[in-house]
């Protein structure tokens, strides 16, 4: 299996990022995620996992963020990348789903127009492509694709309405890679259940890898193949779910596992297995 | 009489007022003044006082207060516009004009005690003719090289001689209140019917009555009957205005038409149009050679039958009867009839009459055609007029006259400019067709007007500062104004300034529009008042009025 | 469209259609002066009398609604425009671009604009004629009027570019010229709006005082400014009441412009 996970890379990063004049916000940071894989990156805030998300997708400030190493992403050098080249990749192969849906999405824009936004910068179709992508893709995030619906403003729908949209857009392009950067920290706990199960969906409908940001560990618990600790700039931890959850290594992890509650939202399976680690 | 000031500076800011003639003043008989024990008079300033110093004094405020404090020798009556004796009981001028001698009354004591004498008036002339005081008062007296002699040849007995001829020498002494040589208080210590009393700059001046003036009234009691005159400093004319309805102030020294007719329908009896005043409003064309404006347009413009076809064309009558709503007299030459003595009585109306004035413009080559006039070389008759911006009056007169001319095909651009802007034009780039503006006259004698008709001064606005005279016209002004100036003899004076005007009527050099009429408002409550169209119009004879106190 | 915005559009209609047919509705034009009648109150002859040279004010009123209402705004949208361009711009590229461009604004700010439009005056030659001077003039105030509005741009801008957002349509791979009109220009819409709003009458009022420089519309041309000039020595309302009527005009006007606009800008945004 070693070698077939070889070719199976989709992603493989070996960073530091630092602020002039500052501690560096990664240091040495090493991840790889597999074609169709979810990987989970957990921390505490200012733990450096927004930074890690931007820089894999160019969008640091390049004059302020002195950013170290390689970061292969299919064939490419990321950063060897030319802006140009790098918009090409944005939205298309790499795609983003922010924390909070309705900051994420523009106030003064219809979601028609959001969406088309989003399909136009990567194609070059006229309108009845267009719209037939926009239909598309909100029927694979089970969102209506009537005209009413793509008349309103991000303020006229529900914070899980909007989160679907934005999703919808990130996945118009069936991007190989989908970063969701606390993508349901910001919903109830049903809604969160729902995207999570929409993520799961369209991870194995569509076998595009997810990169799960979250600093709630039982979120990821739900979906997520890998599991990456990152903590203070640095990955302390990295493996399968199972062995994450059953045999914490670093004392970060364990103090992480330590503060979970007690009833685990989804997978029963994975509650019973994390009953059992704590247990020991 | 009058403020003789005019030195550059001053001119600019002289043409910035306004008109008028006759003087068939409504001013009533003075009535003897029945109350007693005078009360306080209460107006504005519209100006702060530049300077308490008498021999320096350049604007409107300073010379009120000096005129309200300042003793003289001999004064210009505002109302006959005589001169009478006033420190000084009789005075005769030598026949070369170069010398003065008064004889003064005695036993006569300044404000504040100090005794008066001819050592007084010695001292004040020298200060006054000392070059390094710059005094525009001192400047009228300067007609050569050479410093002033006083020589006094008894307490109460002085002569002052000149070095060259002063035309018009007795007169300049309105303007010369008398210092102290000894009072400690220098010029706070007075000869006239008032006295400084408290200052608050920016707000207020007191002047209280001078408990040691000289001058007794018919009955023989005591002038002024005045106890006091408060002075409020005020620019804005529409607070002044307010404040005299409430009665806050007893008199508004020079209204506009405006105003005065607002006042009127509420209260008649309360404002005074004292007739034609000296001031004019002008038109004149650019006639200056090196000017940056198109050669066709100077030909028109020194053409003495284009400007007079211009003038004949302008309907004086409208100008007063709608912008001056009747306050004001169509002019009829440089000279008011207000001016009683210096008028040439035979000059005429000029006529209103487009037909006439297009008659003269086709006999010069122009055209008309499709309601355009245009000259023998096809240019169509098109110039703008500057005006000072802000000067309701002026726009509207503009506005007039643009109508009026195009009834004979002649297209104006109306164009206001702020004053500097307008003074540039006029006096540095010439770079201006036609500008309407006003000449204020605060001098009876022509001699005050020489910088404006002698070819080579400054202020000759037409075509300033010939080297020598570029037409036979203006030449013989020139001949003349110099002649009166050198004469002592009041009739070849008036000879020759008769005929200065004569000339000016005939080439209109300037347009002479309208003679504005001198109109104040003066309250129910004083009495005496007699407001004339020299100024100070409403409180020339503030020494014989009284306040009715409430 | 609600009942009021169809009272606003039949008041502009209104408005904008005498104003077209002004020569039909006052044939005497607004230069003609009736000279036996100056500052005449209303009459069957002078709806709104005359002014103090004796022109039918109903007749200057319409014509200068023409100036007025086609200039003013003209200049409104240029000094809008130039406050989008130069504030929103150097706002949502930061950096450098926003410093420069506030030094800029700072500078506009700072100049001595009563001189400079003076030397404008000069530049132009005194025969010009009425229109080319008002339309002069407008474009001037217009090309002037931006800066105020340019700062408050530029720190609207400067927060809408790293607002989640514009960082979600970045890594959308919108191209930075496609974020800046698709995505930040439509939040900056209501400071132009009311930047717009407010410059046609502050614009209207402004061209009055230019006149004072010689610029301006100028005689015989009636304008909104002008014929508010009138107005200003009027001691009390009750005296002559037909003289306000440019005034309720230009409210009447500038109000339905903005019910008609603004509603829509409402269910916009």
């Amino acid at each position: 299996m070693s070698s077939a996970r070889q070719n199976q890379i989709l992603l493989s990063a070996q960073l530091s990022v630092r602020y002039a004049g500052k501690q560096p916000v990664l240091r040495d940071v090493q991840l790889e995620i597999q074609r169709g894989e979810v990987l989970g990156l957990v921390g505490q805030s200012g733990s450096g996992k927004s930074t890690l998300a931007m820089a894999i997708l160019g969008l640091l400030d390049k004059k302020r963020a002195q950013t170290e190493g390689t970061i292969r992403f299919q064939d490419s050098e990321l950063l060897q990348l030319s802006e140009h080249e790098l918009r090409a990749l944005r939205g298309r192969a790499v795609a983003l789903v922010l924390q909070s849906p309705l900051s994420a999405l523009n106030p003064a824009l219809k979601i028609r127009t959001q969406l088309r936004e989003a399909w136009r910068a990567h194609a070059a179709g006229g309108t009845t492509e267009c719209a037939n992508a926009i239909r598309a893709s909100l029927q694979s995030v089970s969102l209506p694709a009537d005209d009413e619906f793509l008349r309103k403003y991000p303020s006229q729908m529900s914070v899980g309405q909007a989160q679907r949209v934005l999703i919808a857009m990130a996945v118009m392009h069936r991007p190989a890679l989908l970063i969701a950067d606390e993508a349901t920290s910001a919903l109830d706990v049903i809604t969160q259940s729902e995207i999570l199960a929409l993520f799961r969906d369209l991870n194995r409908s569509t076998g595009m890898a997810i990169l799960y940001i979250s600093h709630d560990l039982a979120s990821v618990a739900g979906i997520c193949d890998r599991i990456a600790i990152l903590h203070r700039g640095e990955i302390v931890e990295c493996g399968t779910t199972e062995q994450i959850f059953a045999h914490p290594q670093h004392e970060y992890t364990q103090r992480l596992m330590a503060a979970l509650p007690r009833i685990l939202p989804a997978n029963p399976q994975l509650q019973a297995k994390t009953e059992a680690a704590a247990a020991r | 009489m009058t403020r003789h000031e005019k030195r550059v500076g001053e001119m600019a800011s002289a043409w910035g007022k306004a008109i008028a003639v006759t003087v068939i003043c409504l001013v009533s008989l003075l009535k003897p003044a029945a109350a007693q024990g005078g009360g306080e008079l209460r107006f504005c300033l519209r100006t702060e006082p530049k300077t308490f110093d008498p021999l320096k004094v350049e604007d409107d405020a300073s010379a009120a207060v000096r005129y309200l404090t300042g003793g003289v020798l001999v004064r210009v009556n505002r109302q006959t516009q005589e001169l009478e004796p006033e420190l000084a009981q009789s005075w005769k001028t030598s026949k070369d004009g170069r010398q003065i001698t008064f004889r003064l009354r005695s036993g006569i004591l300044f404000s504040d005690g100090t005794n008066f004498s001819a050592s007084d008036v010695a001292y004040t002339m020298q200060l006054l003719m000392d070059p390094a005081l710059h005094s525009p008062t001192g400047d009228a007296f300067r007609s050569g090289a050479g410093n002033v002699e006083t020589k006094v040849i008894s307490p109460t007995q002085i002569s002052i001689t000149f070095s060259a001829p002063v035309a018009g020498l007795d007169r300049l002494f309105d303007q010369v209140a008398i210092l102290s040589e000894r009072s400690p208080k220098k010029e706070m210590a007075v000869l006239g019917p008032f006295m400084v009393a408290d200052y608050k700059p920016g707000a207020s001046l007191l002047l209280n009555r001078n408990p040691n003036y000289w001058k007794t009234d018919e009955q023989g009691r005591k002038l002024p009957y005045l106890d006091s005159i408060r002075l409020d400093i005020q620019p804005n004319r529409d607070v002044e205005m307010l404040r005299f309805k409430r009665g806050e102030l007893d008199l508004i020294n020079s209204l506009d038409s405006e105003y005065f007719d607002k006042l009127s329908a509420t209260s008649p009896q309360q404002v005074h149009d004292a007739g034609p005043s000296l001031d004019s409003e002008q038109l004149w064309f650019n006639e200056v050679a090196k000017s940056p404006i198109p050669g066709y347009k100077k030909n028109w413009f020194r053409s003495a039958n284009f400007r007079q076809a211009i003038s004949e064309a302008i309907n004086r009558e409208d100008l007063s009867r709608i912008v001056f709503h009747g306050h004001a007299q169509p002019a009829l030459g440089p000279f008011s009839p207000a001016n009683k003595f210096w008028f040439n009585s035979k000059l005429r109306p000029q006529a209103y009459s487009p037909d006439a004035a297009l008659k003269a413009l086709q006999a010069e080559g122009f055209r008309m055609k499709n309601g355009a006039l245009k000259d023998k070389d096809g240019n169509e008759v098109v110039f703008s007029i500057i005006t000072n911006a802000g000067s309701k009056i002026r726009e509207r007169m503009a506005v007039l006259i643009q109508d009026d001319l195009q009834k004979i095909g002649v297209h104006v651009n109306v164009v206001t400019l702020d004053f500097p802007s307008l003074i540039e034009r006029m006096t540095q780039s010439y770079d201006y067709e036609a500008i309407l503006l006003g000449l204020t006259n605060v001098d009876l004698d022509p001699n005050g007007e020489m910088n404006v008709w002698l070819s080579s001064s400054e202020n000759h606005q037409w075509n300033p500062q010939q080297k020598a005279p570029e037409t036979s016209w203006e030449a013989e002004i020139d001949r003349l104004m110099r002649a009166q100036a050198s004469s002592s003899d009041a009739k070849k004076r008036k000879e020759a300034f008769d005929r200065v005007q004569e000339i000016a009527v005939e080439q209109e050099p300037f347009i002479f529009l309208i003679n504005k009429n001198a109109l104040s408002a003066v309250s129910k409550t004083v009495h005496g008042a007699a407001p004339v169209i020299l100024w100070p119009q409403a409180f020339w004879n503030a020494e014989r009025l009284t306040v009715a106190t409430k | 469209m609600n009942s009021w915005q169809k009272l606003a559009c039949a008041v502009l209609a209104l408005v904008l259609g005498a104003s077209l047919a002004a020569n039909l509705l006052a044939p005497g034009g607004y230069a003609k002066q009736y000279r036996e009648a100056t500052n005449a109150p209303p009459s069957h002859a002078h709806w709104l009398g005359t002014d103090d040279v004796g022109r039918d004010r109903f007749a200057r009123v319409l014509y200068g609604t023409r100036i007025s209402l086609l200039l003013a705004p003209a200049a409104a949208l240029l000094s809008t425009l130039m406050a989008a361009l130069i504030g929103g711009l150097a706002g949502y590229l930061g950096g450098t671009w926003a410093r420069m461009a506030m030094a800029v604004t700072d500078l506009f700010l700072s100049l001595p604009w009563l001189f400079l439009l003076i030397t404008a005056r000069a530049l132009m030659p005194l025969n010009v004629s009425p229109q080319v001077s008002a339309l002069v003039t407008f474009m001037l105030l217009g090309f002037l009027g931006w800066t105020a509005a340019a700062r408050v741009l530029c720190t609207t801008a400067g927060s809408l570019r790293s607002s989640d957002f514009v960082r979600q349509a970045r890594a959308a791979g919108l191209p930075g010229q496609r974020l800046f009109w698709v995505h930040v220009m439509p939040n900056l819409r209501p400071v132009l709006y009311a930047q717009f709003w407010i410059s046609i009458p502050v614009f209207i009022l402004s061209e009055a005082n230019l006149g004072i420089l010689g610029l301006g519309v100028a005689e015989p041309m009636p304008s909104w400014g002008s014929l508010l000039k009138e107005l200003e020595g009027l001691v009390s309302v009750g005296e002559e009441p037909w003289k306000f009527v440019p005034l309720i005009l230009l409210v009447v006007v500038v109000t339905s412009f903005q019910l008609l606009l603004s509603r829509q800008e409402g269910v916009a945004a």
